[in-house]
Formats: C-alpha cells, sequence, structure tokens
C-alpha cells in the first residue's frame, strides 16, 4: 500500500510516455502542420536509415561515451587510491575534490564555454603564451575541435562520481588480503591488478554500465558549448532528438530517433551483461 | 633504498593530489574571478588572475538586466515542491520495500531500476504533448510533475536501502514500548533516518535544480523560466556578456553547494548503498 503512490507515478509517467512515443513514432506529427496528423506506418523509421545526419551524430555519440567514460574512470581511479589513504586535511579535500558531482550541467557548459572562448578564452591565452600555437584557435566553432571542449567539460563533471563509488569498494576490502599479499611479496603494481581490481570488479563493471548510460543520455554541456554544431560536427543522438523535437517540431521523427536511442541502449546493456559475466566466470 | 621510493611513493602522491584539487577548484575561481571583474578587465589582451578593481555590476546587472529574480522564485517553487513530493513517496515506499516482503516486490524493484535507464529526453515528445491536452504547458506544474517522476526511482531505491540498515528490533522495542506501528516509525525510525532523509532531499534538489531540457520544452513564458532555461537564452547569443553570466552562474551554485557540504558524508553514502549494490 505505501508503495502505491511511487508506483503510480512512476508507471503512468514512464511507461504511459514509452508505449505513447512508440504510437507517436508511426505517425505524420509536425507541429508546423497540427492539422495533418496521421498514420504512416515505417515512414519514420525509414527516414533514419536514409537521413545522412544519423550515421554521423550516432559515431559522435560513440565517439563522446567512449572518450568521456574512460577518462572519468581512469581519473576517478586515481583519485579513489589517493582518497583512500590517511593525509591531513582529508575530510574537507574529499568534499571539495567531490563537489562538481552538485554542479549543473548548465553551470558547467558555461564555465567551460568560457574557458575555451576564442578571443578572452584563458585557454588560448595560455596556449599562445607558453608558444604551443600561434594564434587563437576557434574551440568550439571549428568542427575539427568541437568535441574537445564538451568531452573535458563532461570529464571534470564526472570524476567525482567513480571516485565516490571506487573509493567505497575499495574501503571494502578486507585489510588481511593485502597482508597475506604482502607476505607472497607482491610489489605495488602486482597488488593494483591481481588484488585489488579483481576484488572491486563487480563495481566497477556496474558503475561502467551506469555511466555509459548516463552520459549517452546527457546532451546538456555539448547543447550550451556549441549547440551539437558547427554543422553536427558536436552533436549526439540524445541531442538530436531534442533538437527534432524543439526546433524542427518533428515530434513522428524526433520519436522514432528516441526509439531507436531505447534500443540501442538496451542492446548495450544486454551485450555488456552478457560479456562481463562471461568474463567473470572465466576469471575465477 | 625502500625509503627513497617510499620518499618518491609519496611525492607522486602528493603532487597528483595538488593537481586533482587544482583542477578542481580552477572553474569555480574562474567564474568568481571573472564575475568581479568589469566588462574591459574581463577581455583584456592579457587576463588578471585576480581583479584590480572588484566591482558588483555583474552581480547588479543580472538582476537588473535578465528577469532573474523570477527565475530564481520559479526555480525555488518547482525544485522544493517536487523534492518534497519526492521525499515523502520515498519515505512511504522505502520503507514498504525494506521491510515488507509481498509478492511482485522483485518486478517492482525491476521496474524502479529499469526506468532509470529510460533517456528522460525520448519522453520529452509524449510528456510534451501530454502536457498540452492538459494544459499544462507553460505552467510550472508541468515541470513539478516531471521532476518529480524522474527523480523518485533512484530516491526511493536509496532510501530504502537506509531503512535496511536500521535494526528492526528498533521498531519491535518500541511496540513493545505501547507505540502503535505508525507512532513507532515517526518517532524512533524516522529520526534515526534523518541523515539518509536528508541526502535523499538533496539528491531531488540537485536533479530537479539542474535540470534544462524539461524547462526550455515546457515553458516558454519568460517569466515563468527556471534558472537554467532563462539564461540560455543569454548564453546562446553571439555576443555573450561573460561577468553578467559568471554572477549569475555564481548565484545559482551557492544553494547547491551549501547543502552538498552539510551533507556530503550521507550523499557518498547514500550514492554507494543505493541503487547500485541492489
Amino acid at each position: 500500500m505505501l508503495l502505491l503512490p511511487a508506483l503510480l507515478i512512476v508507471v503512468g509517467f514512464m511507461g504511459y510516455p514509452l508505449l505513447y512515443s512508440v504510437r507517436i513514432s508511426f505517425l505524420n506529427y509536425n507541429l508546423m502542420a497540427p492539422n495533418d496528423v496521421r498514420f504512416i506506418g515505417f515512414d519514420n523509421y525509414r527516414k533514419l536509415f536514409t537521413d545522412s545526419e544519423i550515421k554521423y551524430v550516432l559515431l559522435n555519440s560513440i565517439k563522446w561515451v567512449v572518450t568521456v567514460v574512460f577518462f572519468q574512470f581512469i581519473l576517478g581511479f586515481i583519485l579513489a587510491m589517493l582518497l583512500n589513504k590517511k593525509f591531513f586535511g582529508k575530510k574537507i579535500y574529499q568534499s571539495v575534490v567531490f563537489l562538481p558531482w552538485a554542479v549543473s550541467g548548465f553551470l558547467i557548459g558555461l564555465i567551460f564555454k568560457w574557458v575555451y572562448s576564442e578571443h578572452s578564452g584563458i585557454l588560448n591565452f595560455m596556449l599562445l603564451k607558453l608558444g604551443i600555437i600561434d594564434s587563437p584557435i576557434s574551440w568550439l566553432g571549428d568542427g575539427k575541435y568541437a568535441m574537445i571542449g564538451p568531452i573535458t567539460g563532461m570529464i571534470w563533471y564526472g570524476i567525482p562520481f567513480f571516485g565516490i563509488m571506487i573509493l567505497a569498494a575499495l574501503q571494502s576490502i578486507p585489510t588481511d588480503i593485502f597482508d597475506s599479499a604482502n607476505i607472497d611479496g607482491c610489489s605495488g603494481i602486482q597488488k593494483l591488478f591481481y588484488v585489488i581490481i579483481p576484488f572491486i570488479k563487480p563495481t566497477i563493471i556496474m558503475t561502467l554500465l551506469l555511466r555509459v548510460i548516463w552520459v549517452f543520455n546527457s546532451p546538456d554541456i555539448i547543447y550550451i558549448m556549441t549547440g551539437g554544431g558547427p554543422a553536427n560536427a558536436s552533436n549526439i543522438l540524445s541531442l538530436y532528438v531534442f533538437n527534432q523535437a524543439f526546433y524542427s517540431l518533428d515530434f513522428g521523427y524526433g520519436a522514432a530517433v528516441g526509439i531507436l536511442m531505447m534500443a540501442l541502449l538496451v542492446l548495450y546493456a544486454l551485450v555488456f551483461l552478457t560479456l562481463t559475466r562471461y568474463e567473470r566466470s572465466g576469471d575465477f | 633504498m625502500g625509503n627513497t621510493k617510499k620518499m618518491l611513493f609519496r611525492a607522486i602522491e602528493f603532487v597528483l593530489r595538488i593537481i586533482f584539487i587544482f583542477c578542481t577548484l580552477f572553474p569555480f575561481y574562474w567564474m568568481l574571478v571573472t564575475s568581479l571583474k568589469n566588462r574591459l578587465e574581463i577581455h583584456a589582451k592579457v587576463p588578471t588572475f585576480w581583479p584590480e578593481n572588484i566591482t558588483f555590476e555583474n552581480y547588479i546587472n543580472a538582476f537588473a538586466q535578465t528577469r532573474f529574480d523570477m527565475f530564481i522564485k520559479n526555480s525555488l517553487i518547482v525544485t522544493v515542491i517536487s523534492s518534497l513530493i519526492v521525499l515523502v513517496v520515498s519515505v512511504l515506499g522505502g520503507y514498504a520495500l525494506a521491510r515488507y516482503r509481498f509478492r511482485g516486490k522483485n518486478v517492482i524493484l525491476i521496474i524502479f531500476l529499469a526506468s532509470q535507464m529510460i533517456p528522460m529526453i525520448t519522453a520529452i515528445i509524449p510528456m510534451f504533448i501530454l502536457y498540452s491536452k492538459l494544459g499544462l504547458i507553460d505552467r510550472l506544474a508541468s515541470l513539478i510533475a516531471s521532476y518529480t517522476v524522474s527523480n523518485i526511482p533512484f530516491c526511493l531505491i536509496t532510501m530504502s536501502s537506509f531503512f535496511k540498515r536500521i535494526p528492526v528490533s528498533l521498531e519491535e522495542a518500541a511496540l513493545i514500548d505501547g507505540c502503535s506501528s505508525f507512532q513507532s516509525v515517526v518517532r524512533i525510525v524516522l529520526p534515526t533516518m534523518l541523515p539518509g532523509i536528508m541526502a535523499v532531499f538533496v539528491f531531488a534538489f540537485t536533479g530537479a535544480w539542474n535540470e534544462l531540457f524539461y524547462s526550455i520544452m515546457m515553458i516558454s513564458n519568460e517569466g515563468r523560466r527556471t534558472i537554467p532555461a532563462g539564461l540560455m537564452n543569454f548564453v546562446q547569443k553571439y555576443d555573450i556578456d561573460w561577468g553578467q553570466m559568471t554572477a549569475a552562474g555564481f548565484i545559482t551554485l551557492i544553494p547547491v553547494t551549501v547543502m552538498f557540504f552539510m551533507v556530503e558524508k550521507y550523499i557518498v553514502a547514500g550514492l554507494t548503498q543505493g541503487a547500485v549494490k541492489e
């Protein structure tokens, strides 16, 4: 009984839109022509295959997810290792380095856009001063570089999350495992690969799974820094859905892209879980 | 030999720690410094790392030239109402999930976990159509509903894991002392749950406070926008007033930062013991 409100709200507001968007994806539903809403079968899905933009955007999404999650994980791991020891001022240090977690994508986009600004941005100034570049680079306006800014912003945003999760896992490792590893004469690196990583593997797998989905679905920073441009150079699938809905007002096609996105996520989750489970049973 | 190696290792750790804290703080610092500079200094050829003349004109302008006061008010209304609803629903549901055995419990758990995987953004089109049928477009109620729904699954699961850590014997003792089961929850369990309750509230609060796309999509009336959507118009212009934007950004940061530092410990506990370990 106590669960009822939660269940009703979640099923009502999540199940319903989900089914409804399947329906919309079979309709010609454009807000520009609100009186011309009609059933068109698989036309929106056929468009997915002929849309030349979408392949490009899909490729960008993969680039975005892989780079962001990779660096978030590596840096988050290092951060967690650093925090797993006692040092002076650790409590306050930990609170500060975890702070980006609470900041909004909007604000991060804003700050990084300012840092990467072509003419008054601090980054170009530093690079010029150090002699690394000769003339200011248009970080956000040049298609070659447009992904770099949002990617660094997103990495910065997500390091704390990985740090928190991995730190908690590290702290759950019983100390006697380390003692026996020491007795066996393990070096630091050996300990890392043969003791620490196997022990916290479940956490790593779960965190990676969740983060990939989350990063795939989070276009805030891109939206603010580049708007997905120039000419889709930094556009990703989730932003593409939003742009279809908000700018093109093509709800039918937008819904179809949304369904594609969901399908990809489900597929990803299944593959990921099968692979990791398979590997786990092989390891132990 | 072993000692020099240890020293070297410590030195590397120390340097890494400095790098991490520097990289974390620099964006905040740069935002604050920019917000305190005048327009000329912001665009100076050689940037200054501390304002030569500290000015608050950007803060004044942020309020004078945008409807920032309205944005703040709207954000507060939406965020506080939706977080409170999330909190009540999560306490009820989390308690049930932690304490009772019933048929279909696993199904419910799976529904909650799966709903976390649904991208909010794919629901934006059907929700827009639904809200326009209900006459909720351009009303804060649409945002309150959306944020409440999107935050419930995670908060509920987290709350139930906080409940699980409270021993049942505590409630039983209260029952023996003559409390009704409702009383035992309200008087005994909830007070000990305070950290968890605060953490869940902060989760819901930051989630709603920071959301951008629903706010852009559902609200077109300038006076009803929340902070991120309201400032969006000023960020997408070609000539951005960086002083004003960083000032507004800094103000936006205050409530979440204060809350974060107050309950950071419990947030960490919530994140690590919540949805993921279930």
